[in-house]
């Protein structure tokens, strides 16, 4: 059972921020890593695995801190984003490689096991140059999990790997996380955070937005203000019924026909409109959100 | 079901129907880009530090000979242009060797070169456009310290009607010798595709094959067996260029003279070889771009 | 030092291509040297094979090659972080990569300029070019070493030093020599054969080299140490 604490954490390039003063704990169990592109997930963990040296703040694994400290090694396992090129070695050849550089007592067997559990042990003597993209990501992780790491860092470990692969690793790190192993993988797609991870921490635009619970998250992001377009039989009509509800923060009739309206809480607004609609003898035709992107909700979490 | 349909709804988006340029201007915007990115402009403050540096490298012993000369009365250039050039084979042979694979590796390494021929653009075309941009790079690094020779000379009080013939036959020469080094840089930055391969391979087959000639050579006019000296000179693109430079006056110094028709076998060597590398990276870029 | 760097180091510098450039290298030399050797009449026309060419050229080339090949790419493209993220001591790693750097350069390199110098008149001289070759491949590849783990541009950084410094420099300058790997080889090779030069002094050329050596192959090492995985340029 291992801790990985970030206290205060910045990292800037030249004068630009990558990351903003983190400060987050990850513990055992899985941990969703969530943010748009170029929002500092890499940078973050690079820190996170002493590649990179935080510009203040500190990063510690167990208390120790983990920049030029090559012991930390022994707990963590990595798998960067970053292609294999390796490519003169077979698969085995490099798993192996990397058990016998964590000194392991029974190398050969640890690789055979490790190569075992990610479903590599048929293609594990071609050259890794032949691999798939999906293959070249399960021998990476096969080479971070060869020694039992008690932490295990994943940069976007699902780009590229066919959805078939991509369950197959998710259970894998399920079963990692339920054993006790502190599992932290960054992606950007929110949905596959939200098959894998129970805990998310979210970062945009290198600021530390969000972290707990997916399911509580989830629910703040569904209540914010949001903005739909409606077209209904009488705009105007419509528009003098919504702007009496407390929910409704504006309307706005738009050139072209239908209202843009602003609510503040997304739940009790869907819930009333039908039933509203009706008493008042209006015919909906079409209710659309105008801003459902995932960006929108990153921004309104950074904006709050 | 009939009534499953589909429409591409009209967005705004808008095609262009209005006049387009020919293949002429793109060949010249993609020479223009190549040219300056042998330098290093256009790309970041970095990727200038080599060649500047080595532009300066072989420009300063220029500056410096223009001062000598014009502190000193010498009658003439006391190195002149072909054999300047020779004492700064090793900075000219670094500068194509560095910057052919900024032009010719990446493209075919990332494969973006894929890219570049969707566009009514071919391979030959493109492979010649950048072995252009290449060889016109190089002459203008020949071309400065020996401009500041021509011209600091003849401001120091050089007659104007002796100077004159040597540089301009010393230009010719120096478009012979860009033509072919870049051939030969250029090609061997489209099969080794690893930059500092590609470097160490063209530093190997220009300046060690020079230094062997140059040994060969040295050794025949010690024996007095001028034919094999003559021989091994057409086996670098530097021999060819001195040999010829000396043939027909262009300011140059060689070991070996060149005799009775030597000098037109010389010429002969270096147009095939030019010839040849640029066929073969034309051969390149369509096996290349057709994967 | 670590078994397993030092057998994934040999991998990556004999399992490519550039391998047979880096041997293709002195067995040109050594051809050549047996065909001038043939065709002069003059016993001591091969020599400038190995004064002018193997060990100036060829040495610090295949030094190079060497050690860009086994650090260079993995660096450049980022994989050396597998190698890394291991509870490997960031100095054996560079230690190690350095051993076999430094085991091809005297194989490929040395041996071929000592075969050269056989070849175009043996005795004692090719004695000296042996030890001068030696002490200056090992110096070479500590320092090209030390400059692939700084930069992406080491193999033209370090042909700027060869060619041009200890090249070009050395030619009109003879004060280079204090500051030239080349030369420190050759002043000691001149304590084994007199007909080499001795352009500095012998507790300067061998205090230099110790202190190059040493030096670079800790300041990769320290390089290693600090190595930092950024995002795609």
């Amino acid at each position: 059972m291992s801790d990985l604490v970030l206290d205060k954490v910045s990292r800037w390039f030249g004068n630009v921020v990558a990351v903003n003063d983190v400060t987050m704990t990850i513990g055992p169990g899985v941990t969703g890593l969530l943010g748009p592109n170029g929002a500092g997930k890499t940078t973050l963990m690079a820190m996170m695995a002493g590649f990179l040296a935080p510009s203040s703040g500190t990063v510690t694994l167990d208390g120790e801190p983990v920049w030029r400290h090559t012991d930390a090694y022994r707990l963590i396992g990595l798998v960067p984003e970053r292609e294999l090129s390796f490519g003169y070695l077979t698969g085995r050849q490099f798993v192996r490689a990397n058990a016998d550089l964590h000194r392991l007592p029974d190398a050969a067997g640890a690789t055979e096991r490790i190569l075992e559990v990610v479903d590599m042990v048929e293609p594990s003597a071609r050259r890794i140059d032949t691999y798939s993209k999906g293959m070249r990501q399960r021998v990476k992780i096969a080479a971070a999990l060869v020694h039992d790491p008690t932490v295990l860092l994943l940069d976007e470990p699902f780009n590229g790997v066919d959805p078939r692969q991509r369950m197959h690793l998710m259970d894998l790190l399920r079963r990692l996380g339920d054993d006790g192993c502190t599992v932290l993988f960054s992606s950007h797609i929110l949905e596959e955070v939200e098959r894998l991870a129970r805990h998310i921490e979210v970062v945009v635009s290198g600021r530390h937005a969000a972290s707990g619970d997916f399911g509580a998250i989830r629910r703040l992001m569904t209540d914010r203000p949001v903005r739909y377009s409606i077209t209904s039989s009488d705009d105007r009509a419509l528009a003098a019924v919504l702007i009496a509800r407390p929910a409704v923060q504006s309307v706005n009739l738009r050139p072209q026909g239908g209202l843009e309206v602003q609510v503040s809480d997304l739940g009790t607004f869907a819930a009333d409109l039908a039933p509203l609609t009706r008493s008042h003898g209006l015919t909906l035709f079409e209710l659309s959100p105008s801003d459902e992107s995932l960006e929108s909700v990153f921004a309104y979490l950074v904006d709050r | 079901m009939s009534d499953r349909s589909g429409v591409i709804h009209d967005i705004g988006y808008r095609g262009y129907d209005g006049p387009r340029e020919g293949t002429r201007s793109l060949v010249l915007s993609l020479y223009v880009t190549g040219l300056r990115h042998a330098f290093g402009l256009g790309r970041s403050g970095r990727s200038k530090v080599l060649p500047f540096l080595l532009l300066g490298l072989g420009t300063l012993p220029a500056v410096i000979v223009v001062g000598v000369v014009t502190f000193i009365n010498f009658g003439s250039l006391p190195v002149s242009y072909a054999a300047y050039l020779s004492q700064i084979q090793m900075l000219v042979t670094l500068f194509a060797a560095a910057q052919a694979p900024v032009l010719v590796s990446r493209d075919l390494r990332h494969r973006s070169i894929v890219l570049y021929l969707a566009r009514p653009l071919s391979p030959a075309l493109f492979a010649v456009t950048r072995w252009a941009s290449l060889a016109s790079a190089i002459l203008l690094f020949t071309v400065l310290p020996t401009l500041v020779l021509y011209v600091g000379g003849l401001l120091a009080g050089l007659d104007f009607g002796d100077e004159t013939p040597i540089f301009l036959r010393s230009l010719a020469l120096q478009v012979v010798l860009a033509a072919v080094l870049a051939g030969i840089t250029g090609l061997i930055s489209a099969w080794a595709l690893r930059r500092g391969f590609a470097v160490v391979a063209s530093i190997v087959v220009l300046i060690v094959v020079a230094g062997v000639v140059r040994i060969i050579q040295e050794i025949c006019s010690y024996e007095d067996i001028s034919t094999v000296g003559e021989l091994a000179g057409l086996f670098s693109p530097w021999t060819l260029h001195n040999g010829l430079a000396v043939a027909w006056d262009a300011g140059g110094r060689a070991v070996v003279e060149l005799h009775d028709a030597w000098p037109v076998v010389y010429l002969a060597t270096a147009l095939v070889v030019w010839a040849a590398c640029v066929a073969l990276l034309v051969r390149r870029f369509v096996k290349v771009g057709s994967r | 030092m670590n078994g397993t760097i030092l057998k994934l180091a040999a991998q990556a510098l004999l399992g490519r291509r550039r391998f047979w450039l880096l041997v293709a290298l002195p067995l040109a030399l050594i051809g050549l040297t047996v065909l001038i050797r043939a065709l002069s009449s003059d016993p001591d026309a091969a020599w400038p094979m190995v004064s002018f060419l193997g060990f100036p050229l060829v040495l610090p080339l295949v030094a190079i090659l060497a050690a860009s090949s086994v650090l260079g790419p993995e660096v450049d493209d980022g994989s050396i972080v597998y190698l890394l993220a291991k509870p490997v001591s960031r100095h054996a790693v560079a230690i190690s990569k350095w051993v076999v750097a430094w085991a091809a350069t005297l194989v490929v390199g040395s041996l071929g300029v000592l075969v050269a110098a056989l070849v175009a008149g043996g005795g004692s001289e090719a004695a000296g070019w042996l030890v001068a070759a030696l002490v200056a491949g090992t110096t070479y590849s500590a320092l090209f070493l030390a400059l692939s783990a700084f930069t992406r541009h080491a193999v033209v950084v370090g042909l700027i030093f060869v060619l041009i410094w200890e090249g070009l420099a050395g030619g009109f300058l003879s004060g280079v020599a204090w500051l030239s790997i080349g030369q420190w080889g050759i002043q000691v090779g001149h304590a084994v054969s007199s007909e080499l030069d001795a352009p500095v002094n012998l507790p300067w050329a061998l205090l230099a080299s110790l202190v190059v050596t040493v030096g670079g192959v800790w300041f990769a090492g320290d390089r290693l140490r600090s190595f930092a995985l950024t995002g795609d340029e």
